[in-house]
């Protein structure tokens, strides 16, 4: 600390003159000079500056900056042993002479980026009890709901309003029974609602630039009210959300459901699939932290790989010749409107396909005999009832479970971050380590989704006497070829995830 | 015993709506949280000029990073805001009159900052200026 004065003011004449007066001149005096015996270090010649008071500090904007300036260049000689936390504990140190640390804030690599140098920041309140009783409150409106439910001739007395309208007059009980649905496309759909409400939130303060991004990210999960409950929302959200659809999918094909003339609602829900793993990818890499880094890089590179289109089409997707400002913004566009409003158009085509095609899942024979129907009142109440325990569920894990965050992305030359691709594309990147990148990086994701697209068209289709259960007879082959390439690539995913760990 | 004037399920389906509003209200509750924080600081309030003794008796000093016209008059400095009281526009010196006058809808302001002709109705903001103990001159535009 003696090169910053006694408490932080800098190399001044005044704390200069508190040494014996050979040793006043910290340039001349020997201590510090070149000619000084073994392993010695000049000052900077123009001085050295105040950590507090006046002029204090004045290239740092955020903690983060301090701290991995105090990292990479302090102490002044030798440098480079001070760990992260040693680094953090410094700035943390240097932020409280000056009283601009956060009262209650332990700075991390994450939060650091928030916490501004010069102007104290304060922290929102707790945010647990508001959540809590939020959870509370609907879990007993389901319970209330649940109760609703059983009095089945709860009619209305009006008209049937918009909502109602979305919904058949009625279908058999028997075609929208748990058990056979799923109930896999509500919620998917619901969780798209979600995913659309807190992403446009998110919005308010995401920064979409280089320097700004993960701060603001930062900044939503430290300083915004409920901002790390949103963050965490959207993100367990879209997590969800492949899980589910790749449930639906399995639904689908393990009931035959898909055989015509469902077969071109199927390529519909296939397309939706890549679509949100499109926006899974673009979401991830909008965080430009150090966590993302190898992925975008690995993850657009594998693109150069294509023959003859390859640069082409990356310098597309970048927008240059390598990730930067452009590529951020592009995927910001991408992720924020050019997915969003193919997806809209999809899901709305998807719905209305399951409509004209016949309703919610294929329908068991004679189906209609049956003496039980479901109305679209009750329709309606069934789904608010899933939607009020959706949302708890979400709560509930976003509470728990933080979604991931890393420090801001320092330089694409050095790269340190991890090196594991996000989960959904733990199965390529595991691919990706036994050979030639454009065959197993780009061809064989293409087979499994053409493959897949293809079995309606090329393997025989359940017969209409066997549709409305599972496992039907007639499509058996593509059960077992879709179970195998699931297997194939849950194997792949454990394997990645065991060996990136390691 | 009394009859209740409410039967069973009508409880529970006005219960249910109580919790399902309560939970908008709440959630509505932290959306205005949500929206409570400020990314932005907001432009400094406090400009450091330096020594006074650069503004010498006499002398008029624009200022555009304030925006403000420092005076020395008889040896008392002063400040001018130059933002137009009428709607935030910067205004400019008059070089003839030593006046101001507002480039967006011409409200001309005389060399004490008082208003000249219209539409602005309040004369330019003095602001509040300080001399420290190290002799440097302060101005704070709040």
């Amino acid at each position: 600390m003696s090169c910053h004065g006694d408490h932080g003011q800098g190399l001044t004449a005044e704390w200069r003159e508190s040494y014996g007066a050979d040793y006043r001149d910290c340039w001349k005096s020997g201590c510090h000079g070149s000619d000084h015996p073994g392993n010695s270090f000049e000052l900077p010649q123009a001085g050295v500056p105040a950590l507090t008071r006046q002029g204090k500090l004045a290239r740092f904007t955020n903690a983060h900056e301090l701290q991995s300036y105090i990292h990479e260049k302090m102490p002044f000689f030798p440098t480079g042993f001070l760990t992260t936390g040693q680094s953090l504990e410094l700035a943390a140190f240097i932020l409280r002479e000056n009283e601009t640390l956060p009262d209650g804030l332990i700075l991390d690599k994450t939060n650091s980026s928030a916490v501004s140098v010069h102007n104290k920041v304060t922290l929102p309140e707790d945010e647990l009890p508001g959540s809590l009783l939020l959870g509370g409150v609907l879990i007993l409106a389901a319970i209330g709901l649940v109760y609703r439910i059983k009095f089945t001739n709860a009619v209305p007395r009006n008209r049937p309003g918009f909502l109602y309208h979305l919904h058949p007059p009625r279908i058999p009980a028997k075609q929208s029974r748990f058990w056979y649905t799923l109930g896999t496309g509500g919620l998917s759909v619901f969780l798209m609602l979600v995913l659309l409400v807190t992403g446009l939130l998110e919005m308010y303060y995401f920064v979409p630039s280089p320097n700004q991004a993960a701060v603001s990210i930062s900044v939503i999960k430290t300083l915004v009210p409920y901002g790390d409950l949103v963050r965490n929302l959207h993100f367990w959200s879209a997590q969800f959300l492949v899980i589910v659809m790749s449930v639906h999918l399995l639904r689908v094909v393990l009931t035959g459901a898909y055989a015509p003339p469902r077969r071109f609602n199927y390529l519909l829900g296939l397309g939706l699939l890549v679509l949100v793993l499109l926006f899974d990818f673009t979401g991830y890499v909008l965080r430009w932290d150090e966590g993302v880094q190898w992925a975008l890089v690995v993850g657009t590179n594998l693109i150069k790989t294509i023959p003859g289109i390859g640069i082409g089409l990356y310098r597309f997707v970048m927008g240059g010749a390598g990730p930067g400002p452009a590529t951020l913004i592009r995927f910001y566009a991408w992720h924020i409107f050019g997915l969003t409003l193919a997806v809209i158009i999809l899901v709305t085509w998807h719905a209305f396909r399951v409509r004209r095609d016949g309703g919610i899942a294929s329908a068991p024979p004679n189906s209609a005999e049956s003496p039980r129907w479901i109305t679209r009142f009750d329709l309606v109440r069934f789904e608010g009832l899933a939607m009020v325990i959706g949302i708890i569920v979400l709560l509930i894990v976003s509470l728990v479970v933080p979604a991931p965050t890393d420090q801001p992305i320092s330089s694409f030359n050095n790269m340190t971050g991890s090196s594991q691709a996000p989960w959904f594309f733990l199965w390529v990147q595991q691919l990706l380590k036994w050979g030639n990148p454009f065959w197993l990086g780009i061809m064989v994701p293409l087979a499994v989704i053409l493959l897949l697209g293809l079995f309606p068209y090329i393997l025989p289709n359940a017969g209409k006497s066997e549709l409305g259960r599972w496992l039907p007879r007639g499509n058996r082959a593509a059960q077992v070829l879709t179970v195998l390439i699931f297997v194939i690539i849950l194997v792949l995913t454990v394997l990645g995830a065991l060996s990136s760990k390691g | 015993m009394m009859k209740p004037s409410m039967s069973r399920r009508d409880f529970i389906i006005l219960s249910t709506r109580v919790m399902l509003g309560a939970g908008a209200l709440l959630g509505l509750g932290g959306l205005v949280r949500y929206f409570s924080h400020e990314p932005d600081q907001g432009p400094p309030s406090m400009f450091d000029l330096g020594d006074e003794s650069s503004f010498s008796n006499g002398s008029r000093t624009l200022r555009s990073d304030i925006p403000a016209m420092i005076v020395n008059r008889n040896g008392k400095i002063a400040a001018y805001s130059l933002t137009c009281t009428h709607l935030g526009c910067t205004v400019e010196e008059d070089k003839e009159s030593k006046g101001f006058r507002c480039p967006c809808h011409g409200s001309a302001f005389d060399a004490d900052g008082k208003v000249l002709n219209g539409p602005a109705q309040d004369p330019l903001k003095e602001l509040r200026v300080e001399i420290t103990g190290e002799n440097k001159l302060m101005v704070y535009t709040e």
